[in-house]
């Protein structure tokens, strides 16, 4: 425990909850999530599809706000944020990687990895400089110019991890990053991140794959919208969040609204 | 960062090719109508003033028809059917007219219709104008060959413009030649050299007409003067308000107070034919600029289907730091660069057209910077107008749902 005290944590959540609908058709995407994330730390995140796994990720990269919670970014508050600095914050500090890599299909693959930069007003030379160095640590140099509807599942997912990385990012979020990729593309990509994790930056990836974990050294076990076993507090009884007093959304509400969807 | 934005937009519009061509072209339309008939207009008004101004700016016209004046004498109507229709001024008038005090030079124009031939050789859309020797004075005519009319000419002499002359007899050199006007043999004396201005209601070109005494014109028409106009110069041309009101007064006299007839300065000729023009280039363009405003739709409607197909993209866009106004930006830059493309395109068009056209109206489309500006700003305003509500709505997706449509 000594250990996380002596730095400020990444991502620090307290009561995070995230509500989608009105009324009857309301679903608790996140319920009352506390988590603590630090620098550098390796996070997968599990659990059975609908448990808001995806809902945490957008929260996370400021791409959703919570409907209550508190959310510190670096130590500083996401709520006061403008929406015109939330954008600024995903473009200089954050990184997507997504399930459907997410590139876009009428640029050819330099252009995808150069618009965070972009966005950020830097040169053309200059970032078309830099998306190449980088493309080329990913062994894809002689690509650039491809379009995407050129390349495999795998190299596509490696494109998008250069995009992810080129603003040197302090957090990597991947939802389901090797998803689509068979098992020898996701090894790949894993080995990539591993790679990244080593050089120090913070990878928060969700997955359903549980061979995958052992890539990470957490891992986060989520059920309906919280957090049920974390592997960093084994010591934490089963059975602590049964014991808390049970919030005004019913769990069979929850589930209800969970089997429509 | 601008630079980018419309890298960005141009990357987009390349992706649909087809799609972007034919949205421009509806600028396109609408643009090239707007410029063209502004070109052509402003030249019309131009031409008219040049040839107005040509003839002197003392010279007084008067004419048959009425014209209405406010308190300041400023002309508020012109009655042009009575303008045209049978005279009421005649040969006493003239005379009336060359007696004011002040009055330098009085001709009088009487249009004689009637074929002009040079044996069997027919001229076409030739004039017979039957006029004194102050004409030459009054409208700046200059001989090419021989002399004008004089007092001593006798009846059956002839003066005929540069461009006659060509067509009956092959040569501008006519002088000593047969001339047939209505059948009646004329010699012809003079040859004018060519002119560049043409009378303005009356509407005859000097470079197509012949020119004879008014005796001579009085002879086709039992030996009545049918006067069209009486051009007159002033003797001083600081005086020419006071003379023409002499004119006025004196004419009213002979017509018993009946005011059948108007007494115009030449600058009142160009501020006549410019309020007709004015009206008619306003309405004209009234219906040019609905075919730009269709053309502004048709870019609205396209970008509303870009933005919903490139929901995703914005999505994506956003998730990588594209801030709202970056989006909206790039939606709001590919509809401008697709009206300024068109609007240019457009613009360019219609000069060809107007160029081509000009063969056929007799004039040169004015090429002024005024309508290449308002056709720019235009179309520029087309896209800003039409392209702003598209690309609020891309610019206010959410990423989340954005993110979550199907690719
Ligand atoms: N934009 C939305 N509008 C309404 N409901 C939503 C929205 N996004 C998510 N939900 C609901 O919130 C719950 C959590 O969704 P989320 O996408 O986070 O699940 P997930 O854990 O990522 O699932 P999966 O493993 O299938 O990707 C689900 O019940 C889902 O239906
Ligand atoms: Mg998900």
């Amino acid at each position: 425990m000594a250990k996380e005290g002596s730095q400020e944590p990444v991502i620090q959540l307290q009561r995070l909850t995230k509500l989608f609908g009105h009324g009857d058709a309301t679903t608790v995407a996140l319920d009352n999530l506390d988590l603590v994330i630090q620098k550098g730390e390796f996070v997968a995140i599990m659990g059975p599809s609908g448990c808001g796994k995806t809902t945490l990720l957008n929260l996370l990269g400021l791409l959703d706000t919570p409907t209550h919670g508190e959310y510190l970014l670096d130590g500083k508050s996401a709520e006061d944020l403008s929406e015109r600095q939330r954008a600024k914050v995903r473009r200089n500090q954050i990184g997507f990687i997504f399930q459907s890599f997410n590139l876009l299909n009428r640029m050819n693959i330099i252009e995808n990895v150069t618009l965070p930069l972009t966005y950020k007003g830097m040169r053309r030379m200059k970032r078309l400089t830099k998306a190449s160095e980088l493309l080329k640590t990913f062994g894809l140099q002689e690509r650039e110019y491809y379009m995407p509807n050129q390349m495999s599942g795998g190299q596509l997912q490696r494109v998008a991890i250069a995009r992810a990385l080129v603003n040197n990012p302090s957090i990597i979020l991947a939802d389901e990053p090797t998803g689509n990729l068979d098992t020898k593309s996701s090894e790949i990509i894993m080995k990539e991140l591993s790679e990244i994790h080593q050089q120090g930056n913070t990878i928060i990836m969700v997955t359903h794959n549980p061979d995958l974990t052992v890539w990470a050294d957490r891992i986060i076990h989520m059920v309906d919208g919280r957090i049920d076993r974390d592997s960093k507090y084994p010591q934490l009884p089963e059975d602590e969040n049964a014991k808390r007093p049970l919030n005004h959304y019913s769990r069979s509400t929850v589930r209800t609204t969970k089997g429509n969807s | 960062m601008i630079g980018n934005h419309i890298r960005i937009a141009l990357s987009s519009l390349r992706a649909s090719k087809v799609r972007t061509a034919l949205t421009t072209l509806g600028i396109i339309i609408g643009v090239t109508a707007i410029t063209l008939v502004l070109a052509l207009g402003e030249g019309a008004k131009q031409a008219v003033g040049q040839q107005i101004n040509k003839r002197g700016s003392d010279v007084i016209t008067v004419r048959p028809g009425k014209v209405e004046r406010n308190e300041d004498g400023k002309i508020t109507g012109y009655n042009l059917t009575a303008a045209i229709g049978a005279t009421t001024i005649t040969e006493s008038d003239l005379r009336s007219v060359q007696d004011v005090p002040g009055v330098s030079k009085a001709a009088p124009i009487m249009l004689i219709t009637g074929s002009v031939r040079d044996g069997e050789t027919r001229a076409k859309s030739s004039a017979i104008v039957a006029t004194s020797p102050a004409l030459k004075d009054v409208a700046n005519l200059e001989l090419r060959y021989g002399q004008f009319l004089t007092d001593k000419t006798n009846r059956q002499t002839a003066i005929i413009g540069n461009e006659l002359a060509v067509e009956l007899y092959g040569t501008e050199n006519a002088l000593g030649r047969q001339l047939t006007l209505r059948n009646q043999p004329f010699t012809i004396i003079g040859i004018l050299k060519k002119v560049d201005h043409a009378a303005i209601v009356t509407g005859f070109d000097y470079n197509k007409s012949a020119f004879v005494s008014l005796d001579a014109g009085k002879s086709f028409n039992q030996g009545i003067a049918q006067i069209q106009e009486i051009s007159v110069i002033p003797a001083d041309q600081k005086q020419s308000d006071q003379v023409a009101e002499r004119i006025e007064n004196v004419l009213l006299r002979n017509h018993d107070g009946e005011e059948d007839f108007a007494v115009i300065r030449s600058d009142e000729a160009v501020q006549i034919a410019n309020s007709i023009f004015r009206l008619l280039i306003s309405i004209t363009t009234a219906i040019a600029s609905i075919s730009l405003i269709v053309g502004g739709i048709g870019i609205m409607n396209i970008m509303l289907v870009n933005v919903t197909e490139r929901t995703r993209e914005i999505g994506i866009r956003k998730a990588i730091g594209a801030t709202n106004g970056s989006i909206l930006s790039q939606f709001l830059i590919e509809a401008m660069l697709m009206s300024l493309t068109g609007g240019i395109i457009g613009i360019a068009l219609a000069y060809l057209i107007a160029i081509f056209l000009s063969g056929f109206v007799g004039y040169l489309p004015a090429l002024s910077a005024p309508i290449l500006l308002i056709a720019f700003s235009v179309s520029l305003f087309v896209g800003i107008i039409f392209g702003i509500f598209p690309a609020l709505r891309a610019a206010r997706k959410d990423p989340i749902q954005a993110l979550r449509q199907l690719p």
